[in-house]
This record gives structure tokens, sequence and C-alpha cells, in this order.
């Protein structure tokens, strides 16, 4: 059985004084002594960037890694836009399984500030099929189109979306490492400005820099040593056309359901197992079809749903939902994301949570998305 | 700039889509745009299903904003598709345009 030991995430948010590497250095060796391992006890490395090529022309990022641990092993990078972080923690499971008494690093990181809005909305936009970026779409542009599908179907406003982002920025107040840690009322996110309509900027993820990074074994030994494993019971991806076009239906991102079926009946678990769930709310409708896709709730009915905060913490429901503050409220550094939710459901399991504990957690999940729903992955742990 | 053969290659779908009429599938209004769209913003984008079954994006133009819905007609139109320098190729595409206007 693969095991996560260790996490450790830095700040979100705009952080002036790291470049991106600092901001590896920081995540990696945070993990290592959140593991309490030695940086020779590593293996092998996942890597997670979207941008540094596009934005500020840094590549060859696997041989910066090396610098920073002092090693020779081998160090892959891995890019599928917002989703990078997860297939990056998924190559290095599958990496796991097939060598056994390894462990391996896995760390994302974005650097982000450094550009103006347009700058990023145009590095953001390299997800988007070459016919959606030369009619002016973006990235919002993108969700804008799928949101307006969804609440026409299942007559909806902006309202119904209003609330994830309410129940996000609360959660976003209990953690420390969030980008936006206060609260915003319904009424604030419906007067906020457009992006692309129907979503305003208080729908949105924002623009952030960070790092994140976990340790992940298939020594035995060296996870019984830890106070603090919990195993890796599935982590599943599939993938979809990247452009809306060739997509089957619009009110939903269909390889988000291919890939959560695959990875419950990996864990031999089903839905109502689930305590805890990070899921990918890059906007608002996001958390929508995440919760309906992955089986949560039924189709059309998150809308409606969302409205009674279930998913809250303190509200006593089952299952609780993107108690990071997500990536609304938690902040968004692109490549680092996938790698953070799997880092927060670790937390909640082991109990290390803080003031965002949740009580008696067995099964976490978590999901990410790529582009506009062009890869997705699901990723089930347990105690 | 953007290379002129980029341009000539995404010439030869542009053609086959030109002077058709479709259905608009969804729509967005664009506030913030990429560097290259800025001095467009804000605009309206469409996903449009065309008469031969085809999907296709484009802007849509010369529309009043009370007809613009899903399931709204419209035709398909060469318009210059973005900013560029004096001296570059200029980058032609679809846009849109109500079928009633």
């Amino acid at each position: 059985m693969i095991k996560v030991i260790g996490f450790y995430s830095t700040e979100f948010g705009e952080i002036w004084d790291k470049s991106l590497t600092a901001l590896i250095a920081d995540a990696t060796l945070g993990a290592l002594a959140d593991a309490k391992i030695e940086k020779e006890k590593i293996d092998a490395v996942f890597f997670a960037n979207m941008l540094s090529g596009v934005l500020e022309n840094n590549l060859m990022l696997p041989a910066r890694i090396s610098e920073v641990l002092g090693t020779h092993k081998p160090v892959f990078r891995t890019e599928a836009a917002c989703a990078s972080g997860a297939i990056a923690f998924h190559l290095a499971k599958n990496w796991l399984m097939a060598n056994p008494g390894k462990t391996a690093l896995v760390v994302g990181a974005e650097k982000l500030t450094d550009y103006s809005p347009e700058e990023v909305t145009a590095g953001l936009a390299a997800a988007a099929s070459g016919e959606e970026q030369a009619a002016g779409l973006t990235f919002p542009g993108l969700y804008a189109m799928m949101a307006q599908v969804y609440m026409q179907k299942y007559k909806y406003t902006e309202e119904n979306l209003a609330y994830v982002s309410h129940k996000n920025h609360y959660h976003g107040t209990l953690n420390p490492k969030a980008h936006f840690r206060r609260p915003v009322t319904i009424d604030q996110v419906l007067k906020s400005a457009y992006v692309a309509y129907p979503l305003k900027v208080l729908d949105s993820s924002p623009i952030s820099d960070g790092a994140s990074a976990v340790i992940v074994t298939s020594d035995e030994s060296l996870a019984k040593r830890s106070s603090h494993a919990v195993s890796v019971l599935a982590s599943e991806t599939a993938t979809d056309s990247i452009s809306l076009k060739g997509r089957t239906r619009l009110d939903g991102i269909e390889a988000t359901q291919i890939a959560a079926d695959l990875a419950f009946s990996a864990a031999k678990l089903g839905r109502g197992d689930i305590d805890v769930a990070e899921v990918h709310d890059s906007f608002s409708i996001a958390e929508l079809f995440a919760m309906e896709d992955l089986g949560f709730w039924k189709k059309g009915s998150a809308g409606s749903q969302i409205r009674d905060l279930a998913t809250m913490i303190g509200k006593g429901g089952k299952l609780t939902v993107n108690t990071s503050g997500g990536l609304k409220a938690g902040g968004h550094p692109v490549g680092a994301t996938g790698v953070k939710q799997i880092g927060e459901i670790y937390l909640q399991l082991t109990n290390q949570a803080d003031r965002r504990q949740l009580k008696k957690v067995k099964y976490g999940l978590t999901h990410n998305v790529g582009g506009s729903g062009g890869v997705a992955v699901v990723t089930i742990l347990g105690t | 700039m953007i290379s002129p053969t980029k341009i000539w290659r995404r010439q030869k779908t542009t053609v086959k889509q030109l002077g058709l009429t479709g259905t608009v599938v969804t729509w967005t209004k664009i506030f913030v745009p990429s560097s290259e769209y800025t001095s467009l913003a804000p605009f309206t984008v469409v996903l449009v299903e065309l008469e031969n079954k085809d999907k296709a994006f484009g802007q849509l133009v010369d529309f009043d904003i009370k007809d613009l819905k899903i399931g709204m007609r419209v035709k398909s139109v060469l318009r210059r598709v973005r900013e560029v320098e004096r001296e570059d190729v200029i980058p032609y595409g679809i846009k849109f345009r109500p079928t009633s206007a």
C-alpha cells in the first residue's frame, strides 16, 4: 500500500520576496521535515508546474530541483494546466507501485504575481484550443459558457452560484495559509464586477504564488515508523477534448465522472463513505459541476443543494467540502493546487487541520481539473 | 505579431465556415480579456452549431442586446479578429451576426 507520510505548503498569495525556485525549496524542505526524513531518502521527484516556460522563460526545472535537493535522483515534470499537481501525484503513485521500498517527493509550484492580469490571462488561455483563443475566449470565459448552459437548463441564477464563494471564503478564514482569509456575503459576491458574464470576480479563484509538497512512500517500514501516515486508496485520471466544441455536454465535466467512477471502483468505496473532499472550484460553477459529476449530488440539483450549505464546516453534514478554502479562497497557484488538495485531506485524516479540523474523518477525496475539463484526476485517501 | 504561416493555415478552415447560418449553443461576455484583445473589451463570444452540424466559436457583432440568448439564429461573416501592428498581415476570421440584422 502506498502511503502519504508528510506534507508542507507555503502560504498562497502574492509572495513578492520569493522566486519560483525559492518556493519549491520551501515546500520541499518543509515536507521532508514534516515526514522526519533526510533528503537522501528521496528516490524520485515528481514536479508540477504550468506557466514557468510561458511567463518567465524558465524551464529545465528538474535540474533546479536537483540543486535544491543536492541530488542526482530522477526528477520528472508534469504539465496538465490546473491539474498538473494531481497528475504528478498520480505518476508518483504508479512509480511507487512499480518500485517497492522507495520514497518519492511530489512538489507543485507556480509563480504568477510578477505579471499583469492580462499577461497571466493570456498564459492560462494556452490551456484552451487555438480557435477558442482566437475568438478572444479566456479561461473564465469557457467556464462562463458552461455556466450559461447549466443555469438555463436547470433554471438557476447567479445567486445560486454565489453560495460556493460564501462557503469557501468562510473556510479560508480558518486557514492561515489561504490567499484570502476574509468572509464574503452573498450580496458582496453578486455586486462584484464581471470577469466573463455571468461569472464575477468573487466567483473566481485568484492569481496566486505558492508551492506545496507531499512525501509518498512504498517503503513499509518507513510508513510504519511515521506518526502520521494515510493510505492512497485510488488515483485515477480521465481526459476529454481540449475544446468545448468536442464535448458531449456542456452542463458538467464528463472527464470528472469517468475518473470518479474509476476511483471509487479502485478504492472499493461508495460516495456515502467520503467524509471530506477538496474539489476543483476554480470558479463557483465548477464546484457545482464537481458535486454532481463526482456523484455526490444528483445532476441538476447542485444549484439548489448548495443553498443549504450542508458541506460547510460546522453544519454537521456527513460530507464537508473544500475545508482549505478551496481554490476560491485558498488560492490557486496552478501547479501547486492538486498537491495542496491532497495535503489538506492528509491534514484532515491525521487530525492536524487545527481550527478547521473535522471530527471522525476516515475517508477523503480530491478532485483536480485541467483546462475547461480536458483532464480530471480523482484521488481517494483513507486512514 | 502572428506568423503569416499560421494565418494562412487557419484560413484553410475558416473559408469553409464562411456564410453559414447556425444556432447559438452558449455565449459569454468577456470583460477581462487576454492582452491581445484589450482594446476590444468588453466583447461577446458565442459557440454556434452551424447548419452543417460543425461547431464554431466567434465574436458576436451588429446585434441588439435584447436578442442575445441561447438558441438565437446567426450567420458567419468575415471580420478582422485581432489588433496588429501596421506592417503585420491582418488576421481575418469568423465572427457572427444575427440573421435578422
